[in-house]
């Protein structure tokens, strides 16, 4: 039987749907079925990973000609 | 980010050396490669490290062939900055996992069941977990004591949403080591989260 601390190491796996063999599987359905710990755990993973703040804003236009003519100067050399 | 900044026609109008394109890519790129190398490098070194990397993505430019998107081989590159920097000073990111304990081991009895089991969190609303000032307040922290490997892997894989194994290709890195450096990651921003629902504290 899968024990909690080994469900919580193959968690990760399984919210990012990575592929597990059918035997894991099995195995952590099986334990998250009886074990209601384990099954929050889980859920609040998800939902701590969906809230993470993604994509930085596009950089600004001054921004980026200064990259630009940083670029060119570098070409300049 | 716009889908057409990966399309065939950009990457040709790239490779054909078009400025306004090239100037289209560094805005929409910039401030990721930026977050990226900032997991390594102090402020201005990861400035130092993208503003390089661009140099370098521009003479290669020409020779990209799409088998990655655009997105991964600019990271690609701006990683290869980072470290190269990195190894002048005499440092070096290193992606084995340290024998350091699972930030989550002590809330386990020795049997592996749970001794500590995670708090019931309180999601009123659908985005109310980071909205709280504080708590954004305390996941900075966290993230800024986190070692720079387990930063790294959380910022490719969580916060810019990267393939998986896009990520271990790209640092070169076995997919079981990302694998526990990203579960080191997660942990540690779970117990915080969790002891922050608990007393109302980082």
């Amino acid at each position: 039987m899968l024990k909690c601390k080994h469900v919580v190491e193959k968690a990760d796996a399984l919210v990012d749907g990575a592929p597990l063999s059918k035997r894991e599987r099995f195995a952590l359905r099986l334990h998250l079925l009886i074990c209601h710990h384990c099954r929050r755990y889980v859920r609040q993973l998800r939902v701590l990973l969906n809230s993470l703040p993604r994509n930085p804003d596009a950089l600004d236009d001054a921004r980026t000609r200064e990259v630009l003519e940083r670029l060119d100067s570098s070409q300049d050399r | 980010m716009d889908p057409t900044l990966e399309s065939p026609e950009f990457v040709d109008r790239l490779r054909q050396g078009d400025r306004a394109a090239f100037g289209l890519l560094v805005k929409a790129h910039h401030n990721m490669l930026l977050a990226t190398a900032r997991t390594m490098l102090s402020p201005a070194d990861a400035e130092e490290a993208v503003q390089d990397g661009w140099i370098a993505a521009h003479r290669a430019i020409a020779k990209f062939e799409g088998r990655s998107l655009l997105r991964t081989w600019l990271t690609r590159i701006v990683i290869n900055q980072a470290r190269m920097m990195l190894r002048k000073g005499g440092r070096e990111i290193q992606f084995d996992p340290s024998d350091e304990q699972d930030p989550l081991a002590h809330r386990f009895r020795d049997g592996g069941h749970w001794d500590h089991p995670p708090q019931h969190w309180d999601l009123s609303g659908p985005d109310a977990l980071l909205t709280r000032d504080e708590l954004r307040h305390c996941m900075e922290k966290t993230l800024g004591k986190m070692p720079d490997n387990q930063r790294l892997v959380l910022e490719l894989r969580d916060l810019q949403g990267m393939d998986f194994d896009d990520i271990c290709n790209m640092l070169d890195v076995s997919a079981s080591n990302v694998r526990v450096l990203l579960h080191r990651a997660r942990a540690r921003l779970f117990e915080l989260v969790d002891h922050f629902q608990e007393t109302g504290e980082c």
